[in-house]
């Protein structure tokens, strides 16, 4: 009896122990069933941006790419001179290219305004979008109701006005006036030269 | 094909940056079928390969004014034709500083012909601040044929642009020490004038 079943755990041993045979088509058949599922966007995405890839680029697309990156640091560098050169409340910086020649360079005009009733007094003009609220040029109570307020301004000529505690454009009183009126408000005018 | 593609794309953002920048600020400042109306006219300003600046320019002087959308609009389909008009004085090859100085001088009461003598007497030169002047002695009140006269006498006499600068300081000096407009831009045209002649040489 003890032999009978001893012979039969070999038996089972020796067929557990025996290396499975798997058919040809089952790893194509596993693969088509792992592609089937649905994948994640995200590793879907990440694994593109992680995927090396090769890309044949000619000549002249190089010479392109070299141009506009050149073009990007000319602007974003001559943008950042004029924004600085107009905008008083930041400094000048040291400009990487050539600064712009002297008929460019915008001239620091002083605007004064006596008005001893005011409790704000702002410039306006062609130079700043006609904004009653930018910050360069919010005139400096200093006493005696003397407003004043220095700024820089393109060569050329310009139009402008003060507008007093936001609501009153009044003209300056020592500058022309200026000839058009298109909107019932008179504007004065000042030309601004380069120094020699 | 593709790098190429995107260089040109670069480039065209840079330049539309700007532009892109004003369009903003106009947008924030007036009602929509204004904002509609004025971008339509500064379009064709681009289209023209005009300068936008100044009509961008009217319309928030317009809108920090607090004038009505048809007030607005008017007033920069008026400078946009100023401009055609100062392109049309001063020919082809005009800077768009050229067109803002002249849309200036029209908008003071120069005419077209005034434009095309000044650029005539200016030769190759920019005409960007004898305009300036221009203007600057028309709203000194200074009758609109002598401030002209004055200022094309400069310019055939030579006179640079900072001489021509000293002159309109000289002048607005005058006048607010109380002397008449058109004495002082006479007298001083003159003395301007005499600076600028060479000198006889000496004989010994």
């Amino acid at each position: 009896m003890l032999d009978d079943n001893d012979g039969r755990i070999e038996q089972i041993a020796h067929e557990l122990k025996r290396a499975e045979r798997v058919s040809s088509s089952f790893d194509a058949r596993v693969m088509r069933a792992v592609r089937s599922l649905p994948r994640h966007a995200r590793l879907t995405l990440w694994s593109r941006l992680t995927t090396p890839r090769r890309i044949s680029v000619t000549p002249l697309s190089w010479g392109l790419l070299a141009a506009s990156l050149l073009i990007i640091a000319l602007a974003t560098t001559r943008a950042v001179l004029v924004e600085e050169s107009t905008n008083p409340a930041k400094p000048i910086t040291t400009a990487l290219f050539a600064a712009p020649s002297k008929k460019q360079t915008p001239q620091a005009v002083q605007f004064v305004l006596v008005a001893p009733d005011a409790k704000k007094v702002a410039v306006v003009g062609d130079f700043n979008g006609w904004d009653p609220k930018h910050a360069g040029y919010q005139a400096h109570h200093s006493g005696g109701g003397v407003w004043s307020v220095t700024a820089s301004l393109p060569v050329g000529h310009h139009r402008y006005s003060f507008v007093v505690d936001d609501s009153l454009w009044v003209a300056d009183p020592i500058a022309p006036r200026a000839v058009d009126n298109d909107f019932g408000v008179t504007n004065s005018a000042i030309i601004v030269s380069a120094q020699e | 094909m593709h790098v190429a593609r995107c260089a040109v794309g670069a480039i065209a953002l840079i330049t539309s940056t700007a532009f892109a920048q004003d369009t903003s600020t106009l947008a924030s400042r007036l009602d929509k079928p204004t904002y509609i109306a004025v971008t339509a006219i500064v379009d064709s300003a681009r289209i023209a390969k005009m300068p936008t600046k100044p009509l961008f320019d009217k319309a928030l002087e317009g809108a920090a004014k607090g004038s009505d959308g048809p007030t607005i609009i008017g007033a920069v389909q008026q400078r946009w034709v100023r401009m055609g008009a100062a392109k049309q004085g001063l020919g082809t090859s005009t800077s768009p500083d050229e067109i803002r100085s002249a849309v200036t001088a029209l908008e003071a009461g120069a005419s077209a012909r005034d434009l095309a003598r000044i650029r005539s007497a200016g030769g190759k030169r920019s005409v960007t601040l004898p305009l300036a002047v221009l203007t600057d002695l028309i709203s000194r009140s200074i009758p609109i044929p002598t401030a002209t006269d004055l200022v094309l006498q400069l310019m055939r006499s030579g006179v640079r642009d900072g001489d021509l600068s000293t002159f309109q300081r000289n002048v607005r000096a005058d006048i607010e020490r109380g002397a008449d407009p058109t004495a002082a831009a006479t007298t001083r045209a003159r003395g301007a004038i005499r600076s600028n002649q060479p000198k006889p040489g000496r004989s010994e």
